[in-house]
């Protein structure tokens, strides 16, 4: 075991801050550390400045038009651009179905929709869960029956996330009704911008709109839209789900927020001192820096076993990552106090000036720590992923 | 502790406030719908009515004594009526107005504002908010900027006061200022001449105010206490308030509790209702026992509140909102936890009492500052 950072990993990790201070614009870093929403332009403004770079794909192989990073310095690049602000990267295409479709799809639909997503001329969608198929995500009902050289696809999906933005959606229908839950399911690739999809915006706690409900209705795909082999897409949903579970653990989010919620208690005044000098504060800030350090740490180790793609302690980021990200998100809030009360919707989608009492930032407080709910239950619960971990690496 | 006199408490609600307790559910069941509480938050005022309907059951004049046209209730009836109006997730000014700042005029000694306000407020009348943050400090309770200089014909008072709790929906503000370097307490009426209030929604759908104040000039009889005497009504308000709020969350937990176990009831999922799973079996049962951990800390907040030793009354009052924050928290959290997706939208009836638990937790000083005013009230 050799414990130390080597000297191409400090250079890189050089490199990607070079970058992002000669590169990324300041308007877009005020807007992520104030927590104001994002629009779809800022999502793309900040991927086509990676594309320029030839970053456009952090986490593919060269071949692929990627970057061909090592595992560590995915995790470095994370790190660094969330620490500066940036926006997240859209990971539909580029962590989800990318990956998939390099794994198992087919040449055709590899050079038709990979190089689009690295210069997001494409935007996709997540098709899984469905309003009775959440946690028991296999017992989905949405059916793709085969008519001619097409599938005609009926059903529903819901917590779509930037299905509005998408012109793609990957997935899950039932192609075999009569086989068991997890047999009869394939992965299709659905064309959005066409007559039967409809979305419909779903407002979450925090006020905003970034998760869908999808109505499919006589839906056509073409049949060279499958993914891999008929009744097999479970297989895939599963590779990609472990694909995203690492990426949900949300490490560069956390630094980011470790780092707001520092600058927020020094800002912040009780009792005639600074409220980063208050020892109850000052110990929840330094459990929580600890938390996130042994995260980073874990996000490492399973990286480094995990150049065929993460295994089931995946779950175990998932669960401490999401609810460190809750944790940052309710110390925040807590740190602004009671300045934290009021709710302003028009200044966090950067529409109108912040006119309450106390810090700009602690208008979007409550709605962020409202936010953060969602990343215990997204992604698999955290009671499903507890069950993965008892099953496959317990083994009870 | 409190005087035991060797008997046991009766936990059991006496005829009166059974009856009151139960007009106020069916109160609750019939004008506080989820329907009917969004359609009244999206007015973003005041709504008169839900006012009228709960001052018709006694709400406002509950603690206004009984020679001012009040009912004189005793702390634990305030706590049964608080407990039920947290069940509905009431957001009219019931603990600012009706707890709080009666508990102030109530135990004034101006009894020329006494006889002007409380009647009106046990009638559903008046409106009373109390203005006691500024900008600057976290929770201070001693103003920073607000000053009040006395003239012939009264008093002048300049400054600015933040997140009044309903500030924008009253008739009138206590408003704490500086003067002669103590704190004094005043009334202020709102349509004083130089009051400005600026109103916005909070986090739970609620509202709050910041209330301007430009030389606003009031009479000599708008003075309600000053000195020693003003910080003792302060206090004496502030834990009353924290008394009712405690017994609102619990009302809110209560019910956000019972909603959840209804969901997973009926929620299937692997071919059986998610009540079935005995993981989800032990975070209700944690959920219900984290209610009536803090419920039995409300009343002993309740109790301290007939103390005679102030700082005692204090320190089990924050005391109590330390323990019903953590409980608050842990119930809210997990209930939208239980309910999954459907819980983090803003399509359900969880997410309101989430959202009003959230605010508890931070209104009236939040855990940080109690367990700061439990280690200075011990010093």
């Amino acid at each position: 075991m050799d414990l130390t950072w080597n000297s191409e990993e400090i250079a890189f990790r050089e490199e990607v801050q070079a970058f992002l201070r000669e590169k990324f614009p300041a308007d877009l870093r005020e807007k992520t550390f104030r927590h104001q929403r994002l629009k779809k332009e800022d999502y793309i403004r900040w991927h086509r400045l990676l594309c320029e770079r030839g970053w456009g794909a952090p986490n593919w192989p060269k071949e692929y038009g990627g970057t061909g990073w090592t595992p560590v310095q995915r995790l470095i690049f994370e790190i660094e651009t969330f620490k500066a602000g940036a926006p997240r990267l859209l990971s539909f295409g580029l962590t989800m179905i990318g990956p998939v479709l390099m794994k198992f799809g087919s040449e055709a639909q590899k050079a038709k929709y990979l190089p689009r997503i690295i210069t997001v001329e494409d935007w996709w969608c997540q098709g899984y869960s469905e309003p009775g198929s959440g946690s028991d995500l296999a017992s989905l009902k949405t059916r793709a029956e085969r008519v001619g050289d097409k599938y005609i696809i009926n059903g529903q999906k819901t917590w779509t996330t930037l299905a509005h933005h998408a012109d793609h959606m990957f997935c899950l229908c039932r192609t075999d009704p009569s086989a068991k839950a997890q047999r009869g399911i394939s992965m299709i690739l659905i064309d959005m911008r066409q007559p039967g999809v409809t979305v419909r915006p779903i407002k979450t706690l925090d006020g905003g709109k970034e998760v869908n409900e999808v109505w499919l209705e006589n839906v056509e795909a073409p049949l060279e839209n499958l993914v891999g082999e008929e009744n097999q897409g479970w297989t895939y949903a599963k590779y990609l789900l472990g694909h995203e579970r690492t990426g949900i653990a949300g490490i560069g989010h956390c630094h980011r927020e470790l780092a707001i919620l520092k600058s927020l208690a020094e800002r912040t005044t009780a009792s005639g001192e600074s409220l980063s000098l208050n020892p109850r504060v000052r110990d929840d800030i330094n459990r929580i820096e600890a938390k996130v350090l042994a995260l980073e740490m874990l996000l490492l180790r399973v990286a480094a076993n995990s150049e065929a793609g993460p295994g089931p302690e995946a779950s175990i980021l998932k669960i401490r990552g999401s609810e460190l990200q809750q944790d940052l998100a309710r110390l925040q809030m807590q740190v602004a106090g009671a300045d934290s009360w009021p709710y302003d919707p028009d200044w966090m989608h950067a529409e109108a000036d912040f006119h309450g009492p106390g810090d700009e930032f602690s208008a979007a407080a409550s709605a962020g720590y409202f936010d953060m709910r969602k990343t215990s239950i997204y992604g698999g619960t955290n009671e499903v992923q507890k069950g993965i971990i008892v099953k496959h690496i317990i083994g009870v | 502790m409190p005087a035991w006199n060797g008997k046991i408490m009766d936990f059991a609600y006496s005829e009166e406030q059974r009856m009151l307790t139960d007009s106020l559910r069916r109160l609750m069941a019939d004008a506080w719908t989820y329907d009917k509480r969004r359609a009244r938050q999206k007015e973003g005022k005041l709504s008169q009515l839900a006012w009228a309907s709960l001052s018709e059951l006694g709400v406002a004049g509950l603690i206004v004594p009984q020679d001012f046209g009040g009912f004189g209730e005793s702390p634990a009836t305030m706590l049964t009526v608080h407990f039920e109006l947290g069940r509905g997730v009431v957001s009219e000014p019931a603990i600012s107005s009706a707890v709080m700042g009666v508990a102030i005029l109530s135990n004034c000694e101006n009894v020329g504002l006494k006889g002007r306000w409380l009647p009106a407020h046990a009638e559903g009348e008046a409106i009373l908010a109390v203005a006691w943050q500024e900008e600057g400090e976290r929770y201070s309770t001693r103003p920073l900027c607000t000053k009040a200089v006395s003239s012939a014909d009264g008093f002048s008072i300049e400054g600015r006061k933040v997140l009044v709790w309903h500030g924008a929906g009253s008739d009138a503000l206590i408003v704490t200022a500086m003067m002669d370097g103590e704190m004094a307490l005043f009334l202020v009426p709102r349509d004083a001449e130089g009051l400005m209030i600026a109103d916005y929604p909070t986090m739970d759908g609620s509202r709050c105010a910041t209330v301007t104040l430009e030389h606003v000039r009031v009479g000599p009889d708008a003075l309600i206490a000053k000195g020693r005497a003003a910080n003792a009504l302060f206090d004496l308000a502030f834990d009353y308030g924290l008394t009712a709020l405690c017994a609102h969350a619990c009302g809110a937990m209560e019910y956000l509790t019972e909603a959840t176990i209804q969901y997973l009831k009926t929620r299937k999922q692997f071919g059986q209702p998610l009540a079935n799973f005995q993981v989800l079996q032990h975070r209700l049962a944690d959920m219900l026992a984290h209610k009536e951990m803090a419920l039995s800390m409300t009343y002993v907040a309740a109790t301290a509140l007939s103390e005679k030793d102030a700082a005692r009354r204090s320190h089990l009052a924050s005391m109590a909102k330390v323990e019903v924050a953590e409980a608050a928290r842990f119930v809210g959290e997990n209930a939208v936890q239980l309910h999954g997706g459907m819980g983090v939208t803003d399509e359900l009836e969880v997410g309101d009492y989430f959202k009003r638990l959230t605010y508890t937790d931070l209104l009236l000083g939040d855990t940080y500052y109690h367990l700061h005013r439990v280690q200075n009230l011990a010093a």
